[in-house]
């Protein structure tokens, strides 16, 4: 349901930013790949954030429940993340006339991305459950300091990318297809995130569970797995 | 000859292919997802982890 909302809500915020909005007085109709990458930048930091979450619990409690959701966390963020990254360059080409720049937002960005690319491999990599699950919350605990930066990079250095797109810094003319589609990337984001967070609990359970039966010894075992 | 305006004339091509980026991620991300999920269901339903022994 969520998915569905979500891409129904993209659709239409979409359809309002490309043949509703004004265009941009400098930019004019380029900008409108703002409708689509500035919720997308909020929503994979928010990724971002909720697999930080999942980390701090991890470490916390233990729990396989939330190794699945801070798995599932990553790999959506990872792919907002790639995302804004090409729309970045698309829209950075017209306006600045290169398709990237090691720019202090651009590169902490690119650094965000890379770090979690290296922990989704890094959970590839380990074979056993309890240390994949510790050394990636803890590599996701150190990776999210870089959100931080990259939210604040743009005031904190001379930057070419513009200051954090809000309410306060946008015009009014561009707020409806901005929040449409804010919330069409969140609803689609919570439903990829709960719908990765089962798969993954799927495969956490099968990867726990006892050996057959006939493989076992004599005596049987109760295995709570995945829990 | 007049100094440039500063403003972007025309650049359609460039918003067309961010949308069609952002749409084919999205969804592609969106099927494999699914794709994965229903295997996964599968496989378990064929007789994957066991239940509980005593």
């Amino acid at each position: 349901v969520l998915i569905a909302m979500g891409l129904l809500l993209l659709v239409a915020g979409s359809a309002i930013g490309l043949f509703h909005a004004p265009g941009e007085e400098h930019m004019g109709d380029v900008q409108r790949i703002m409708y689509v990458h500035v919720p997308t930048a909020w929503n994979a930091m928010l990724a971002f954030t909720w697999a930080f979450f999942c980390a701090l619990a991890v470490l916390w409690r233990g729990s396989w429940r939330w190794d699945a959701r801070l798995e599932a966390g990553i790999e959506v963020g990872v792919v907002l993340a790639a995302l804004l990254c090409m729309q970045g360059s698309i829209w950075a080409r017209p306006t600045w006339g290169v398709w990237w720049d090691w720019d202090p937002r651009l590169t902490t960005t690119a650094v965000l991305l890379f770090a979690f690319i290296a922990i989704l491999a890094l959970r590839h990599f380990v074979d056993d459950a309890a240390r994949r699950a510790t050394w990636s919350a803890v590599a996701t605990v150190v990776a999210y300091a870089d959100v931080p930066l990259v939210y604040f990079s743009v005031r904190w250095w001379n930057s070419l990318h513009q200051m954090q797109s809000t309410p306060q810094t946008v015009s009014s003319a561009f707020h409806l297809p901005l929040r449409v589609n804010a919330f069409g990337v969140l609803f689609l984001m919570c439903g990829l995130i709960a719908l990765r967070a089962r798969l993954a609990q799927m495969r956490l359970r099968e990867e726990l569970a006892p050996p057959p039966v006939a493989a076992m010894p004599a005596r049987g075992l109760a295995v709570e797995a995945a829990r | 000859m007049s100094a440039p305006s500063g403003v972007i004339v025309g650049g359609w091509e460039y918003v067309w292919a961010a949308y069609s980026v952002t749409a084919a991620i999205l969804l592609g991300y969106t099927a494999s997802l699914i794709a994965r999920y229903r295997g996964e269901r599968r496989k378990a339903a064929r007789g994957g982890a066991p239940e509980v022994t005593s």
